[in-house]
């Protein structure tokens, strides 16, 4: 549509019936229908010549650097203009019954507020428009992504969040069976520590594997109770074939950090969150490297080739050795050999009164003795996923190497040993009310950090809220 | 939509903007050129490199096969009997571009096992000093090449032949061990070829392809807890223990005919048609260590063939 302000002759476009305005050219005012145009053309036509007339008298009457919208009103009329009230012309009336009704004065628009509301979303302006559908957008994709299940999908779709490949193995019912009686305390543990790793793999789109380690006489040639680990991972490798990590925790872990996954916090940068010598921190006083002439320059060496690629198993060690409390594996035919061999009669026979700890020291004997065995297995700071209560390994105090701290925000605490004369229900209920306690929701900070203690000066009580 | 007053033009005529050098430095042709060619070099390397790289980063010569043989120095072997065996090896080496290493049993840390267990530190040994080669071919020092004309990695390892010869669904320690041999074993995925004599396992002759099954495989039989045991037979029976206990190893196993790579002495506990016959790839002389003491057995029964192995050798 033409906006020139120029008159044109014939007067066609030059529409604007009741011309008084001062400022002559042009006006926001909506356009009459036709038919009213035609019968009032001769009308339209004398009062586009004057105001043509009164423009170029303004143009002459002062030099060419004047400019036209010098004042305050001429700068701002479209603004001003735009937000009046609109002139209605009656578009569906015949002139003859506008004639009655008295036209050119401001009527109140037809149809009440629905009509005023559509007026003004009609007057919002083009950027505005652009900055709302914007907001919108990322209204839309955030209720699509977080409240929908959409976030769910994507974090464990393989190529984007990769959560399939992840797959958490819970040890229940550790111990029991056949040898006690579970009491209502390990009911509550093993809810517990159910719905934690529950929230937590949902969360991030992990499967959970949990698996009922209660003792049973299962193997006819040799008594194998709790050597059971074995077995249940390499269950798990057959039953998730698109899952690439292992993550073995027992029933007495509790993870602190549940906006923490396990992409960021360790397997984005597996290699520096590692150590492969385990000079580093050695507690069994393990030789390392070999320093046997037969072998190869990677087994010689003590980070192995020190590609994060080769690490197949990742054990953190607390004060007396390794801890199978919480430790990853990944899928690889190495890990099968692991498994396969991990468990041996001959082995068994021998150790079996000397291995109190089972698995974990079966593997550092292999760790010792096979080279091929140390190659492919990397430590972690054991704080990154298994930090201990003040309870365990306490001999020495507390170790910042060793125990849990929440001004760090350890990742996992595991409540290791605490079957032995301590209170694992107790501790259980202390860290996840302490786990609640650090990663509460601004509403709830807000609540307590700041209703709470406000109320706590005025008053003098202290409220919960 | 309508708005209350027009949008001005602007009046201000457009200024072209100053030219900044006097030509231009890359005109678009040039840059499209630019890229095509770059893209051409970038194809005709990546030809190249399929077509001449040879693969794994081998490097030239390197032998395809090692053949091993630990020397017994505690027994009273005669000298000449020793030389007699190397050269025995170096000649056949020699022939088909091989590779031979002959450490000693006392090269290595075995605490106080028996001697026989160096065997396995020394194919771990030979598998560091020769990085490259595919095959490793533990040849027991009681033994003697006699056909110089079969190549181990064409001849026995090469997967279609080892595919027909391999002997599937077989008791691994005869007569009745329950594990058998699997029957759904490639070729190409063979790692460990073995024989079978009378008593069960023989690993007076055994064929292992390098990789980290390879190791895995020899780090578990070495295991300090094996060697503690006081298995009848040691290491055989190590062995067959881990044959039998650990499907990661059995699977990767395949076993052969007797006369293949292990052909017997006529006085050697050989399977039915184990015995050595003209034109065998090897004659072993398993069991001559245990007559060591009374006569020098070994010597003896190896006496005629090793004059034997050298005419057939010098024979074409």
């Amino acid at each position: 549509m033409s906006r020139s302000p120029s008159p044109l002759p014939g007067g066609g476009v030059w529409a604007s019936p009741g011309l008084n305005s001062p400022n002559g050219s042009g006006n926001g005012r909506s356009s009459p229908q036709k038919i009213y145009r035609i019968n009032t053309n001769a009308n339209a036509n004398a009062v586009t010549w004057e105001g043509a007339k009164a423009k170029s008298e303004g143009l002459n009457g002062y030099p060419s650097f004047s400019t036209q919208n010098s004042g305050f009103f001429s700068r701002h009329y479209r603004r001003i203009s735009n937000s009046l009230p609109s002139y209605q012309g009656g578009s569906d009336k015949s002139y003859a019954e506008k004639e009655k009704l008295g036209r050119g004065r401001w009527m109140p628009q037809d149809g009440g507020k629905m009509a005023r509301l559509k007026k003004a979303i009609g007057q919002i302006n083009r950027k505005t428009w652009y900055r709302i559908g914007v907001i919108a957008v990322i209204v839309l994709m955030y209720i699509l992504f977080y409240v929908t299940p959409a976030h769910y999908w994507w974090r464990r779709a393989k190529h984007l969040g990769g959560g399939k490949k992840f797959v958490i193995i819970l040890a229940a019912n550790q111990g029991g069976g056949v040898m006690e009686w579970k009491g209502p305390r390990e009911w509550a543990i093993e809810r517990d520590s159910v719905r934690n790793k529950k929230k937590y793999a949902n969360r991030w789109g992990y499967e959970l594997e949990i698996v009922d380690m209660s003792t049973k006489k299962r193997y006819a040639h040799e008594w194998r109770e709790s050597w059971e680990k074995v077995d249940t991972i390499r269950n798990c490798l057959r039953k998730y074939p698109d899952a690439e990590w292992f993550w073995w925790m027992d029933l007495n872990t509790f993870i602190m950090e549940p906006s923490f996954s396990l992409q960021s916090h360790i397997f984005n940068h597996l290699g520096q969150e590692t150590y492969r010598d385990i000079n580093s921190y050695n507690p069994l006083n393990i030789t390392h490297p070999f320093s046997a002439p037969y072998l190869e320059t990677e087994e010689n060496s003590p980070v192995g080739d020190g590609k994060p690629s080769s690490i197949n198993l990742v054990i953190p060690q607390d004060c007396s050795g390794f801890n199978l409390g919480s430790f990853f594996v990944r899928r690889s035919a190495w890990t099968d050999r692991l498994l396969d061999v991990w468990w041996d009669p001959v082995g068994y026979e021998q150790k079996h009164m000397e291995w109190v700890h089972k698995e974990q020291d079966a593997l550092e004997f292999l760790y010792i003795n096979q080279p091929w065995i140390r190659t492919h297995t990397a430590f972690i700071p054991q704080r990154k996923i298994n930090s201990f209560p003040p309870g365990a390994c306490s001999d020495n105090g507390n170790d910042t190497h060793i125990h849990y701290d929440q001004r760090d925000h350890d990742f996992v605490v595991n409540m290791a040993g605490c079957e032995w004369g301590r209170d694992c229900w107790g501790e259980m209920y202390n860290y996840r009310e302490l786990s609640n306690f650090l990663n509460r929701n601004p509403w709830e900070l807000f609540k307590e950090e700041l209703v709470a203690k406000a109320w706590y000066e005025i008053t003098g009580q202290k409220i919960k809220i | 939509m309508h708005l209350a007053l027009p949008k001005r033009k602007s009046s201000d005529a457009s200024l072209y903007k100053p030219r900044t050098s006097r030509f231009p430095t890359i005109r678009r042709s040039r840059v499209q050129a630019g890229i095509l060619s770059f893209c051409a070099i970038g194809f005709f390397f990546f030809i190249i490199s399929r077509v001449f790289g040879g693969g794994d980063g081998i490097p030239s010569g390197t032998p395809p096969v090692v053949i091993v043989t630990v020397i017994n120095t505690k027994a009273g072997y005669s000298k000449e009997y020793i030389a007699d065996i190397k050269e025995n090896r170096a000649e056949y080496a020699r022939k088909r571009g091989y590779a031979t290493f002959f450490p000693t049993d006392t090269d290595y840390d075995l605490n106080e096992s028996p001697s026989s267990w160096a065997r396995v530190p020394a194919m771990r040994h030979a598998m560091t000093k020769f990085p490259h080669s595919t095959f490793f071919w533990f040849l027991d020092q009681n033994a003697l090449i006699m056909n110089p004309f079969l190549a181990v990695e064409d001849d026995i390892m090469n997967p279609k032949l080892l595919e027909d010869m391999m002997i599937k669904d077989q008791s691994v320690v005869p007569p009745d061990s329950v594990i058998k041999t699997f029957s759904h074993i490639k070729g190409n995925t063979v790692d460990l070829v073995l024989t079978q004599d009378k008593e069960g396992l023989a690993q007076t002759s055994f064929i292992l392809r390098r990789g980290d099954w390879a190791r895995f495989f020899l780090d578990t039989w070495f295991d300090p807890l094996y060697r503690s045991y006081n298995f009848q037979k040691a290491d055989t029976h190590a062995l067959e223990h881990i044959v039998q206990w650990h499907p990661t190893i059995l699977s990767k196993l395949t076993l052969i005919p007797q006369r293949t790579i292990n052909a017997y002495y006529m006085s050697s506990p050989a399977v039915d048609g184990g015995h050595y016959q003209a034109g065998d790839f090897l004659i072993s002389f398993k069991g001559c260590e245990a007559l060591l003491s009374s006569e020098k057995s070994c010597e003896v029964w190896a006496g005629p063939y090793s004059k034997q192995w050298r005419t057939i050798f010098n024979a074409r």
